[in-house]
């Protein structure tokens, strides 16, 4: 039987790969596509008929001023909390793989808040927020000033991704043989040059990992956003997606709102293919 | 170039991902909790999630009574989404209960003209769309200010008559007699912007003497929000709500639940709210004089009434069989006119029923309230054609206005800067 005939070929990969193309067509390009021809129509969103309106969603969309102010706060919150979970994350990395005492038991710990759904952790910080810090501080709550709001919705996220990436961090540690250290401390360097010119040049693909998943949840976050803020005070910390959900399922413009999902999609898109694009570059090998 | 090429690709898959799922989810599980209706017999939607199990024992025991099989279904899905998506596979209920403004939507379409049933005569709050009644009213619901008699006695020394306070003069003599009592600060005002945008705003529509019209003056300009005489006297008393609130140095960070709790347990007198508030408030210890007042305020026509109306409508589907729109028909007039029924409406489900005939005592204190209100005529009608961002978007400046970022003036520009772009529903 010959082997390299098309049909053999088609045939193994259905035999291997069929099952999960048809569930990636299925439950992610057919969505995807029929999302897209949506952004052409004016449908509510309820009823039977969906009115074919051209481009004119777009035009809409980019006229959406409180659109427009929710993407800029999702980069503003983007940039701090992708800064801050990576330092952090690499910070701990740095010290659960320094040989601490019960560092198995801190790694495990700092994982835990991922493990939680945003939801829930949203609600548990809220009462944090809202009830224990007023009563230990007698001060108003953070969560009551636009400022506040954004600066605990960061915290928040720091507070969940920062042990997760620290597991990427902690991988890329490992990864680097102590041979190569010793040979740059044999050579004269001090710990912290050590660190700087030979540690995290090898790490590189665990930063790129790590800024790339960052940078991608922060953009499409919801769950906490709801939990935590919902929106409050006055519409000041509605981020992109909650925007986007709101314009489609409780303002019934489903249409508008998946034409601003796209633009949300497309951004976040760009933002994160350039940053790998830009860190794959100047990868080393050891 | 192979591994940059795979990279991108699951890089495309991920994203792809992340964007979807965000935003299919929501209407991925639509119909989830509920089974699709099965042929004959009588299918009834329900979507007071609270009353769940009482429906259902309720369908058992009817079911049996009257020989026919009776469904009972619940959907956590808003109310139009699951509709939708009922129609979609064309499995409709016999009977579905849903919120007002879908009667208007659904209505016209699907439901089944009532007008010929005896229950028509016995509310003042069905719903008719182009002279046919459409909805059966399954409950009243209004809103005013909450009160708490025995707090409001114990900082006065003073018997509390609620009648008495009529004017934004009155309000504020009693609430400065309550301060010098003890109490300084004994008013709960809720952030939320549902209860500021579609509550106490919506309120300067419904004073009104034409709603409609009022909108579409501000709309084109010719009538000024900001000297509208309602506007100003509802804002009067909601300055004295803001100026007593007990929350008033982080109004923005004041939470229902702990307000409705001390208002039940009387550590506060009064809370601009609704007969809802009452589920949360019946866990709690509280006090025995509780009730409904209208809002305080310069406008004689209005301050003697609450606001409010028919809340959750029946309505019987055109597609489904004679006999099962005859069961449903039947169903109706059961709830309506069987002491059983009447029963089930005011004692199992605890509701506030939407009929003069039934005189059956209301056993929650701000039901009763309502409905005490609700036989006299006393209830102003809710508006209820705001677009569906009304609430969100006034709600925000509302907000901004009871933390003290914005003044009236600021808040009657934000107001009419909405309706400039904002189209009301169809009605």
């Amino acid at each position: 039987m010959k082997q390299n005939t098309l049909s053999n070929k088609i045939k193994q990969y259905l035999m291997f790969g069929g099952v999960g193309t048809a569930l990636f067509l299925c439950v992610v390009a057919v969505p995807f596509i029929y999302g897209l021809y949506l952004t052409l129509t004016s449908w509510d969103g309820v009823s039977a008929s969906k009115p074919f309106v051209g481009f004119a969603n777009f035009a809409a969309a980019f006229k959406d001023t409180t659109y427009w102010q929710a993407m800029g706060r999702t980069v503003i919150y983007s940039a701090f909390a992708v800064i801050l979970i990576n330092v952090v994350a690499f910070v701990l990395a740095y010290l659960v793989t320094s040989g601490i005492k019960g560092q198995n038991f801190f790694r495990a710990g700092f994982f835990v808040p991922n493990l939680i759904g945003g939801i829930v952790l949203g609600y548990v910080w809220k009462f944090v927020f809202n009830r224990a810090f007023v009563a230990i501080f007698n001060s108003t709550s953070l969560l009551s000033t636009p400022n506040g709001a954004l600066f605990c919705l960061i915290f928040v996220s720091v507070w969940q991704y920062a042990g997760y990436m620290m597991l990427i961090y902690v991988a890329g540690f490992m990864s680097v043989s102590p041979d190569v250290k010793e040979a740059a401390m044999i050579d004269g360097c001090t710990p912290a040059q050590a660190m700087r010119n030979v540690t995290i040049p090898l790490m590189r693909s665990s930063f790129v990992q790590c800024i790339f998943l960052s940078i991608t949840r922060c953009f499409v976050v919801y769950d906490v956003n709801l939990s935590l803020t919902k929106g409050e005070p006055f519409g000041s910390s509605v981020l992109a997606a909650m925007h986007v959900y709101n314009q489609a399922f409780t303002y019934k413009n489903y249409g508008l709102g998946q034409a601003e999902a796209l633009i949300l999609f497309l951004v976040c898109a760009i933002v994160g293919v350039t940053q790998v694009m830009i860190g794959k570059k100047g990868e080393v090998e050891a | 170039m192979k591994r940059t090429l795979a990279l991108l690709l699951a890089l495309v898959m991920v994203f792809a991902l992340a964007a979807c799922g965000s935003k299919d989810n929501a209407s991925g599980s639509a119909g989830g909790d509920a089974a699709a209706p099965s042929g004959d017999g009588l299918t009834i939607f329900n979507s007071k999630m609270e009353i769940q199990s009482q429906m259902e024992e309720m369908a058992a025991r009817y079911s049996e009574e009257k020989g026919i099989p009776v469904e009972v279904y619940y959907s956590s899905d808003t109310v139009a989404a699951h509709m939708s998506t009922r129609y979609a596979s064309n499995e409709p209920y016999a009977l579905a209960m849903v919120d007002a403004k879908d009667i208007y939507s659904l209505g016209p379409e699907h439901a089944v003209d009532l007008s010929g049933e005896q229950w028509v005569g016995d509310t003042t709050q069905a719903i008719s769309v182009d002279g046919k009644v459409l909805g059966f009213p399954v409950c009243v619901e209004a809103r005013g200010i909450l009160y708490n008699g025995d707090a409001i006695k114990e900082a006065t020394g003073k018997d509390f008559d609620p009648s008495t306070i009529k004017t934004t003069a009155d309000f504020k003599a009693l609430l400065e007699d309550i301060a010098a009592g003890g109490m300084e600060l004994p008013v709960g005002v809720q952030k939320e912007d549902w209860s500021l945008g579609a509550h106490f705003l919506q309120q300067v529509y419904e004073m009104q003497q034409d709603p409609d019209a009022f909108i579409a003056g501000i709309k084109d300009g010719s009538i000024k929000l900001a000297d509208d005489p309602v506007f100003n006297a509802l804002m009067d008393t909601f300055d004295l709500l803001k100026e007593y609130n007990y929350a008033k140095d982080a109004p923005i960070s004041a939470e229902r639940e702990v307000m409705e709790m001390m208002l039940a347990e009387g550590d506060l007198c009064f809370k601009f709210g609704g007969n809802w508030d009452w589920s949360d408030m019946v866990d709690t210890d509280y006090t025995e004089n509780l009730g409904m007042m209208p809002v305080p305020s310069d406008l004689s026509d209005y301050n003697t009434m609450l606001v409010g109306g028919g809340s959750k409508y029946f309505f019987v589907d055109n597609s489904v069989s004679e006999e099962q729109q005859q069961m449903a028909k039947d169903f109706l007039n059961w709830l309506v006119y069987d002491e059983e029924g009447q029963d089930f409406l005011v004692n199992e489900c605890a509701l506030v029923p939407a009929f003069s005939n039934i005189t059956l005592p209301v056993s929650d204190p701000l039901g009763a309230s309502v409905k005490s209100f609700a036989d006299a005529g006393n209830l102003i009608a809710d508006y209820r054609y705001a677009p569906d961002d009304h609430y969100a978007k006034n709600g925000a400046s509302f907000q901004k206005y009871l933390a003290g970022q914005i003044d009236r003036a600021g808040l009657a520009d934000e107001i009419t800067a909405y309706w400039a772009t904002a189209e009301v529903g169809a009605h």
